[in-house]
């Protein structure tokens, strides 16, 4: 049932945009665009910072409430991560287009109005770093981000749409790579102790350790690689390698 | 020249045993790396971490398709508009437009000013950037009153749009040996059948080309841009320069 798929990134997908990536995981796919430091309109204009304008675009049909509820949320942990002292009265705009979503075998979806959940979420997050990266706008640092759902007593990692919609509670957590929480988004019922828990598994999955033998080791020993889901951040360090030698061909 | 390559992310840890240290001269943080004080040198691109124990330096090579000016850059320039004392001019899309004095020419006074109409090309220096203001350009030595080669750009000609690493490379004194570009000495030399033409490369990542012979620019800008774009080295240069030449006429 769970559409756990290793994930997939291609950069510099767009050849006008300052930076571009599409990044596809656990079903989802979203390419973004990010443009900056361009000129900002006079109402968007800061004096002494960048303003940092996300957009979100569903699968079919036009952006709602919804997609402004996830652009606030990602707008304000993505300020938190880009330098924007360095660029005042500029602007930076990512857009973030979600391109296939996975479908929920219980519900005949016609895909009129793409439903959007926090299971979307870590994939928007992850898409618009890796954009950021490629379009090399200067951040504090990077970031990686999960989602958990809980339901009765069974946590389910890079939830699918009916774990979504069977679960109590949905949570999303996103870390920086100094391991510090960037971003936490829940919705449904769960206690203290639940929400500890969740912050736990997310911390383990989001800032794993570089690896090398003995932690490999007693990673292997916790938990089944399936529970834990994909390393993240050795995955961005791979993928950032690889175009970091492609791209300084010219350098 | 260099030394170390290692690949670093924004906002990791460099290993202090990377960080050159010299007696004499103080060190040098160059592009992509932000100095917390007390001690902490942090990087915020992604990029491949430079560094030269000799001159006591490091920085982060990385490829952006964004131009950000800095100061002693040369750049090729569109006039948007004038003002009263200025050119504004755009130096990429979107960005805040750059200034350039109408005094900034060579001998030029208020009743001898260059008039430049909307679109011409410019080839200038950027006297000033800095991030709280837009950049100014200037198109005179501002010791000798000099042009030194700066100033409108004349005649028939064209400019294409190049990545900015192929344009920062195709503007190294010695860009055939340590740059790998040897593309327009070829087009100038026996394997382009010596062409006849002029170039103006701009830091911004335009370069125009300038010909009385129309063929000449569309093989001489295909030939930057191809090369660029599929990151020849010197022998795939050479034949693409001979495909090139042969197919045109």
């Amino acid at each position: 049932m769970t559409v756990s798929s290793a994930p997939e990134v291609a950069f510099g997908v767009l050849p006008r945009a300052d930076g571009s990536a599409r990044y596809s995981h656990a079903g989802y796919t979203v390419l973004a665009s990010v443009n900056g430091p361009i000129e900002a309109q006079r109402r968007d204009e800061h004096a002494y910072e960048a303003h940092v304008d996300v957009i979100v675009r569903p699968a079919a049909g036009v952006g709602g409430t919804r997609e402004r509820h996830l652009e606030a949320i990602l707008q304000s942990s993505l300020s938190q991560l880009i330098l924007i002292k360095n660029f005042p009265r500029c602007l930076i705009q990512i857009v973030l287009q979600v391109e296939s979503s996975p479908e929920n075998d219980y519900v005949n979806t016609k895909l009129v109005q793409a439903s959007l959940n926090f299971a979307l979420m870590p994939t928007l997050m992850q898409t618009a770093i890796l954009a950021l990266l490629s379009a090399g706008v200067p951040m504090r640092a990077t970031a990686t981000a999960t989602a958990i759902a809980v339901s009765h007593d069974k946590t389910v990692v890079d939830p699918s749409p009916r774990d979504v919609e069977t679960a109590r509670s949905v949570h999303v957590l996103a870390f920086t790579s100094q391991d510090d929480l960037l971003l936490a988004e829940s919705e449904g019922d769960f206690t203290v102790k639940e929400w500890d828990d969740i912050y736990e598994a997310a911390k383990k999955i989001c800032c794993r350790p570089a690896p090398d033998g003995a932690s490999m080791q007693l990673d292997d020993d916790d938990s089944s690689p399936a529970a834990v889901g994909p390393d993240l951040r050795q995955f961005l360090r791979s993928t950032m390698e690889s175009k970091v030698a492609a791209d300084l061909h010219w350098k | 020249m260099a030394t170390k390559h290692h690949v670093v992310l924004p906002g990791e840890p460099i290993d202090p045993s990377l960080i050159p240290t010299h007696p004499k001269h103080p060190l040098r943080l160059g592009p992509g790396l932000r100095h917390i004080p007390p001690e902490d040198i942090v990087p915020t691109v992604a990029g491949q971490l430079i560094t030269n124990p000799a001159k006591n330096s490091m920085w982060i090579e990385y490829n952006s398709n964004r131009y950000i000016p800095s100061q002693n850059d040369l750049v090729l320039a569109q006039i948007l508009r004038s003002t009263s004392d200025f050119y504004l001019c755009s130096l990429s899309p979107h960005t805040a437009p750059a200034t350039l004095p109408h005094l900034a020419f060579e001998a030029a006074t208020k009743k001898t000013r260059p008039q430049l109409a909307p679109g011409q090309l410019v080839y200038a220096r950027v006297s000033l950037a800095n991030k709280h203001m837009d950049p100014e350009l200037e198109c005179v030595h501002p010791g000798t009153g000099k042009a030194d080669g700066l100033g409108p750009i004349a005649g028939p000609g064209c400019a294409f749009d190049v990545s900015l690493g192929f344009a920062r490379r195709l503007l190294m004194a010695r860009s055939r040996e340590e740059g790998g570009v040897g593309v327009l000495e070829m087009l100038g030399g026996e394997e382009g059948g010596g062409l006849a033409f002029e170039t103006a490369v701009g830091r911004n990542g335009r370069v125009w080309v300038g010909s009385e012979s129309p063929k000449t620019v569309v093989i001489v800008g295909r030939a930057l841009q191809e090369t660029d774009r599929l990151g020849l080295g010197l022998e795939g240069q050479r034949k693409l320069v001979k495909r090139l030449v042969k197919e045109v006429k």
